[in-house]
């Protein structure tokens, strides 16, 4: 009950940026009244899944320092576990989705266990050679469909089907989705002010301290880990729904674990709001870039490279994202 | 027994190549502890440097390796002093993730201005040569002389490193930061310099590689991880560790022409129906993961 109130207690924040928040909330839940074309509803829903990614990775990456490239490896984990048993054995998602976050927490124990004895760049680059590793098994893996993927057949299922998640009208995909969100969002709100969260600041800060001060650090990671996969599960989960299409290149693939990353990181790693800015600037700016540049003016790959362009400017000029702007825009009043 | 031959003749000849690859991305390591995701990237535009420079001059692509390797250095140095610089000053994450924007950057560029066709190298005086070893183990001569320049690129280097004034001011600085810059050492001055041989190393292998092996845009990153899976294995930051973890990395790349030979030798009917051609490069990462666990310093690390 305590927890429960802890997550819904914002008051520590300044009352300007709950202002915002709640405007775009209220913006976002009027959202498919209003007339949108589909196009502008798929990047809305795509936006609420990088935000809950990006929120995961700012757990571990955020507040706790542990800069992780290999998250889509769980991603893949989830989205496979509900394609596979809705294919061969009619499993509802709200049973192969609780399923996917178990496996994909046993998994991350097993990775997360010789990985966080590493710091810095042998960290980062240990975790994307394990998750290469679980692509390539995918890759060839007869089971899942190998490297041509997994397509769940729509025409099994009637309509709006609540129990496996097949849906034509994809606004009932943005409500759950945004329910989706609330709830990360209300989780990670607490999970910042826990005893774990204020933990891991400190390890981020100085591990060696953090050890002497009686923390145990190897735990204490792994327990946040867990959470991050939790997250990155469940939405890749509802990804196999939502696409129908899953491949292991699109979805375990390097690029999308530094997306992730990036989500967070342009916004502003941890913080609360973060992942969400991050997401808000990057998901619309690739699907218009795509649209525009890439398929209208037929040039292929100018959208990665504006978007490449972004990630080297923000990198080398405000690492801290836009979060880090605010704030030090904020301190600078106040003196 | 000649598949095995085979496997480690050929193993070790890729091995020479992937050394020099990883050279550039040791030495970079080693002076500033930055890892550079466009490693690979920089090999993909040395293959098409090469190509396209042999395709539009009519030059044999052997010849084509000066350009190539001037091109890269200037490369190197533009990317150092136009970005690298920056990017120093922020945490890892910016570092980590920075380096991989130059990946997307120069990799779309390539996509943009080259088409994502499969291009090869059809003329030229080692195509379509090879040499028979005895035993069955026939190598062709571009495989060949890959090895061999990338042994005397690695010597060249090497004399530098450890011969010149220049050579040992970096060496220096890569030990010793501070105490280097109190000798009087511009330590941003071999920052560039040390981006700027990474650069046409990594473009001089770019070279050498495009003569057997296809050129796309995308080709850059499993050469990334390969560099990654050596320059750990030989220990970050160390020139000779790079060389004999390139050999040891190359014969992982083999693994299944070994795994053949042995299903052969062992008559092993479990074996037989395991296929580890698919595997090839999984090999490569789990190798370096594994590494990582057991010797995070690698053999000949001297950084923690």
């Amino acid at each position: 009950m305590e927890k429960l109130k802890a997550c819904f207690d914002f008051s520590d924040l300044p009352r300007l940026d709950l202002t915002i928040a709640g405007l775009v909330l209220s913006a976002l839940l009027v959202f498919p009244i209003f007339p949108h074309s589909s196009y502008a509803m798929s990047t809305v829903i795509q936006f609420f899944m990088f935000a809950l990614y990006g929120m995961g990775w700012n757990t571990i990456g955020g507040y706790g320092g542990q800069v992780d490239l290999g998250l889509a490896q769980y991603l893949g984990i989830g989205a496979y576990t509900t394609a596979v048993s809705m294919i061969r054995w009619n499993t509802p998602f709200w049973v192969s989705m609780p399923i996917g976050v178990v496996l994909a927490i046993i998994w991350c124990f097993v990775v997360g266990y010789s990985v966080f004895r590493l710091k810095g760049h042998y960290f980062a680059i240990a975790t994307i050679a394990m998750s290469l590793v679980l692509k390539d098994v995918f890759e060839v893996w007869k089971f899942v469909g190998a490297s041509r993927g997994l397509e769940i057949p729509s025409t099994r299922f009637t309509s709006p089907d609540f129990l496996h998640l097949v849906f034509t009208n994809d606004t009932y995909y943005y409500c759950l989705i945004l329910a989706f969100f609330v709830i990360g969002l209300l989780y990670i709100n607490w999970f910042r002010k826990s005893r774990l969260g204020f933990q891991l600041r400190s390890i981020k800060d100085n591990e060696e301290v953090a050890r002497s001060l009686g923390i145990n650090v190897q735990w204490a990671k792994l327990k946040t880990y867990a959470v991050a996969v939790t997250f990155v599960s469940a939405v890749g989960s509802f990804h196999a729904c939502y696409v129908k299409n899953i491949e292991p290149e699109d979805t375990m693939s390097l690029d999308l674990s530094i997306l992730i990353a990036l989500m967070a990181m342009l916004g502003g790693a941890g913080s609360l709001w973060g992942p969400i800015i991050g997401a808000g600037i990057l998901i619309p700016l690739k699907s218009y870039l795509k649209e525009w540049l890439g398929a209208r003016a037929g040039l292929v790959g100018i959208d990665v490279v504006i978007y490449g362009a972004i990630i080297m400017f923000i990198s080398a000029v405000e690492p801290r994202g836009v979060w880090g702007i605010v704030q030090r825009v904020r301190r600078r009043k106040r003196a | 027994m000649e598949i095995f031959a085979g496997s480690m003749v050929a193993g070790l000849l890729i091995g020479l190549l992937f050394a020099l690859i990883a050279l550039g991305l040791t030495i970079i390591f080693g002076m500033m502890d930055i890892v550079n995701f466009a490693h690979g990237e920089f090999l993909m535009l040395g293959m098409y440097t090469a190509l396209l420079t042999s395709q539009a001059t009519g030059l044999d692509p052997l010849l084509t390796l000066p350009v190539a390797g001037a091109v890269g250095y200037l490369l190197g140095i533009a990317c150092y002093y136009g970005f690298v610089k920056f990017l120093l000053r922020g945490p890892m994450v910016a570092q980590l993730l920075g380096t991989f924007g130059l990946m997307l950057l120069l990799r779309n560029l390539a996509l943009l201005f080259f088409g994502s066709e499969d291009r090869t190298i059809h003329s030229g005086i080692l195509v379509n040569r090879a040499f028979d070893l005895g035993m069955g183990v026939v190598v062709p001569a571009t495989k060949l002389a890959g090895a061999v320049l990338a042994v005397v690129a690695f010597a060249v280097v090497w004399l530098l490193m450890h011969r010149t004034r220049t050579g040992k001011a970096m060496v220096a600085t890569a030990l010793n930061r501070q105490g280097a810059r109190y000798m009087g050492i511009s330590t941003e001055r071999m920052n560039g310099l040390a981006w700027g041989i990474g650069g046409a190393t990594v473009m001089i292998a770019g070279a050498l590689l495009v003569n057997f092996w296809s050129v796309t845009p995308y080709v850059g990153l499993l050469f990334t991880m390969i560099a990654f899976a050596i320059v750990a294995l030989g220990g970050f930051g160390s020139i000779p560790g790079a060389f004999f973890a390139g050999l040891i990395v190359g014969l992982i790349t083999e693994i299944p022409g070994f795994w053949d030979f042995f299903t052969y030798l062992t008559g092993s009917r479990w074996m037989a129906g395991v296929s580890m051609t698919p595997f090839k490069y999984t090999c490569v990462y789990l190798a370096y993961f594994l590494i990582m666990l057991l010797r995070p310093r690698g053999l000949f690390g001297w950084k923690n």
